[in-house]
């Protein structure tokens, strides 16, 4: 836990309170109940996605980004998948605590109980998948965290065009909070985690490569 | 000073690289009404003012990103501690940064404009088109990179770097792109960092938001010249704010805890 | 530049990092010598303007370092090489110094780039003087460290822990380097490495647990071990009294020097002491049990 610092445990946090001060500031501008309760839907499926990705790319950047020199390279990849594990953590935690605390308060406009989980993991993936990619093959904190907020930040603005689109929509990470659960809900949500699980067993072979070829040399 | 921390930032492969990816996307992402697709014979002006404003919804994202670690990485990499005990002091150290980091951050936005220039040139044959690209980058990115540019070096020095990255996405979007027509937010008022006023005022119309209802009326005048004058002078101070009176004490308190 | 503190605190939280240091220094090389968290780095600290004392007093050069003016002033005659020593990696050496230089207020361009030619001659970087500093070495990086504490000619130099993790040449190049520099200024040379101040220094101080508890000449820190430093050569295990400073593997056993109050071996035979033997007396008189 130590390793991966404070930021990177509550940034999940920080974000659900963004989003909560947020949605409390739109209430009080007098915005309509529905855009309220998709500003707290987006807490849970675009904020929180959002700061689980970028700090994970903090956890290990340092690392990828150097030549190491080490004793136990398989060991040290495990180190590395522990550090993502424990930022990963911190966001389902977060993100279920959240989708708790909405369904009490019946803020909650996302799918029933048995599919919630989706709205907060997909895009997690996605994201989470993308960064650590990006991170592992360009070395750089600078280029995965950009490619990250580029996605992020280019998808909110095309999001409509998206959702519209055939081959679009399976691929809108914000779905749930710009659309609603509509047709193509599930396989949008299916198609994100399984593009998220592959980008991370991407990283996973390229470092693992990369020890091992620090090892034989 | 200013000279060699504007050459450690121009030879970060990563401001290249970032930059000329995010304006990739934007080009490719501009759809049927971008710039590229402007008719022609259209005022030079109005084609590189097009561009600015293309380049400006992701480019600042980079700019950020690439600016976050300019002064957090003098403890990390251990230099503060050398630089603690000469006679120069916190300000004049933390301005030096910022102006060379951001001088060479900026070269990065003209270069794509320029490029972008260029390419216009091709199809529309107008060297007017250089110039406009210089004044459309001093007038619509440049005081937001300056705005942008000192909460990036700054910020991380209280919160940490990857929580400024998380925050300033956010914000980025909030404050720039989110309409403002039915929640709560900065975009279309003066204090937007994407250059919507100057931009309006040189299109002559209406860029993304300027001026469009929403909360703090008072900060959303119709644009124009006065408006995208005011504008930039706000951005400009609160960036002289940030950088000359926040940033030296965290930046010595920072080096003291080194 | 004389050096003279008094009662000199400093604390971080619930530490206190030095309680209570008196110290004066006049001029030419002064040894530091201390173990781990004695307090030296901190009092370098200190001394260099970098942090403020909790209380006490330090002057150097006639300024008083509790004040802003007196730091800056100090500083102004400062040479400082701090322990962990970061440079950045994608300039070069030349233009690390040059940067350094303008930061120091060198503001002769000309003069400031002949004084760099200069150093990056003396520390034997010239050939290298325009590769990244990312592929230096430990050792490369201690001289472009040592050439930027030079820049402007200080008066005084503040040299902490300069050798740490450098190979015995290089080790040797520094220490040949930092006593020709200290005819005409002060040195102040803060290290662990007993050897770095014995075949540099004249005098010395002794720090532990936050306080000076010896200083003077270098011979009188030797004489701490007189009478009490055994040499003794034997097949079997190591001396169980005393403090085992050297063991030598010889073709008839293993010839162990040993401080100890008492003889450490029917056969043990005393001997001259070496500085180090010196230190250890010393820290053991101070504290018997925890002496390693």
């Amino acid at each position: 836990m130590g390793r991966v610092g404070w930021v990177g445990w509550s940034a999940p946090f920080a974000a659900v309170i963004v989003a909560v001060a947020f949605a409390a500031l739109s209430r009080a501008t007098g915005t309509a109940r529905p855009y309220v309760a998709d500003v707290l839907l987006a807490g849970l499926e675009a904020f929180v996605p959002l700061a689980v990705g970028l700090v994970a790319v903090t956890t290990i950047a340092r690392d990828v980004g150097r030549e190491l020199h080490l004793a136990l390279p398989r060991a040290y990849l495990v180190t590395l998948g522990r550090r993502v594990a424990v930022v990963a953590a911190s966001g389902a935690v977060a993100s279920i605590a959240f989708w708790l605390a909405l369904v009490v308060t019946d803020w909650w406009s996302g799918p029933g109980p048995a599919t919630a989980t989706l709205v907060w993991l997909a895009p997690t993936l996605a994201l989470t998948g993308l960064a650590l990619l990006v991170a592992t093959v360009s070395r750089s904190v600078v280029v995965a965290t950009t490619t990250v907020a580029a996605m992020w930040i280019g998808q909110q603005i095309y999001a409509a065009s998206m959702a519209a689109s055939a081959w679009g929509r399976p691929f809108l990470l914000f779905l749930t909070s710009r659309v609603g659960v509509v047709d193509g809900w599930l396989t949008n949500r299916l198609v994100l985690s399984l593009i998220g699980l592959a980008m991370v067993t991407a990283t996973a072979g390229l470092i693992r490569r990369r020890l091992l070829d620090e090892e034989e040399r | 000073m200013i000279r060699y921390e504007f050459l450690m930032q121009i030879r970060k492969r990563s401001l290249w690289i970032s930059t000329a990816v995010l304006a990739v996307a934007m080009v490719v992402l501009q759809g049927d009404r971008g710039p590229r697709y402007v008719p022609d014979g259209t005022p030079a002006r109005i084609v590189m003012t097009n561009w600015a404003v293309l380049f400006g919804v992701l480019l600042p994202l980079g700019f950020g990103m690439v600016l976050a670690d300019r002064l957090v990485r003098d403890r990390r990499l251990g230099v503060g501690r050398v630089l603690d005990s000469l006679p120069t002091g916190p300000r004049t150290l933390v301005a030096g940064k910022y102006v060379g980091s951001v001088a060479a951050t900026a070269v990065a936005g003209l270069a794509t404009m320029l490029v972008a220039a260029g390419f216009e040139f091709a199809a529309r044959r107008d060297p007017a088109l250089f110039g406009w690209a210089f004044v459309a980058f001093a007038l619509v990115m440049l005081p937001g990179l300056l705005f942008v540019g000192a909460f990036a070096v700054v910020t991380p020095m209280l919160i940490t770097a990857p929580l400024f990255r998380i925050l300033f996405v956010g914000y980025w979007f909030w404050g720039n792109m989110l309409s403002p027509l039915f929640l709560p937010s900065l975009t279309g008022t003066l204090l937007t960092p994407i250059g919507d006023y100057a931009a309006s005022w040189l299109l002559g119309e209406t860029a993304l938001y300027a001026g469009v209802d929403g909360i703090l009326p008072w900060l959303r005048p119709e644009p124009g010249a006065t408006a995208a004058a005011v504008s930039a002078g706000i951005l400009l101070l609160f960036a002289l704010i940030v950088v000359l009176l926040v940033g030296p004490p965290l930046y010595r308190r920072q080096q003291r805890a080194a | 530049m004389d050096i003279k503190t008094r009662d000199l605190r400093r604390d971080f939280g619930k530490v206190q990092a030095l309680r209570g240091v008196d110290l004066t220094i006049t001029g030419g090389m002064f040894g530091l010598l201390g173990a781990n968290g004695a307090g030296k780095t901190t009092l370098m600290r200190i001394l260099a303007g970098v942090i403020p004392a909790t209380s006490g007093q330090a002057i150097v050069g006639g300024h008083d370092l509790s004040t802003r003016e007196g730091r800056v002033a100090v500083k102004r005659r400062l040479g400082y090489l701090p322990q962990d020593l970061g440079l950045y990696p994608d300039l070069t050496p030349r233009e690390f110094l040059d940067y350094i230089g303008i930061l120091k207020g060198l503001d002769d361009t000309a003069a400031r780039r002949r004084q760099i030619t200069d150093l990056l001659d003396m520390v034997g970087l010239t050939d290298v003087a325009g590769r990244k500093l990312k592929g230096f070495s430990g050792g490369m990086r201690r001289r472009v460290g040592i050439a930027q504490a030079l820049l402007g000619d200080p008066a005084l130099l503040i040299v902490d822990e300069p050798t740490a993790g450098l190979d015995p040449e290089e080790r040797i190049r520094f220490r040949t380097l930092l006593s020709s520099l200290a005819g005409t200024r002060t040195v102040l040379l803060s290290t662990h490495v007993v050897e770095d101040v014995a075949q540099t220094c004249r005098e010395t101080a002794v720090m532990a647990a936050g306080r000076i508890v010896f200083t003077g000449p270098v011979a009188d820190l030797v004489s701490a071990a007189d009478g009490v430093t055994w040499e003794v050569t034997t097949a079997g295990p190591a001396p169980a009294h005393g403090v085992v400073v050297s063991a030598v593997s010889r073709a008839d056993g293993t010839r162990y020097r040993v401080v100890s109050a008492e003889r450490p071996a029917p056969d043990a035979v005393p001997v001259a002491p070496t500085l180090e033997e010196g230190y250890v007396a010393l820290m053991r008189r101070l504290s018997p049990a925890a002496t390693p």
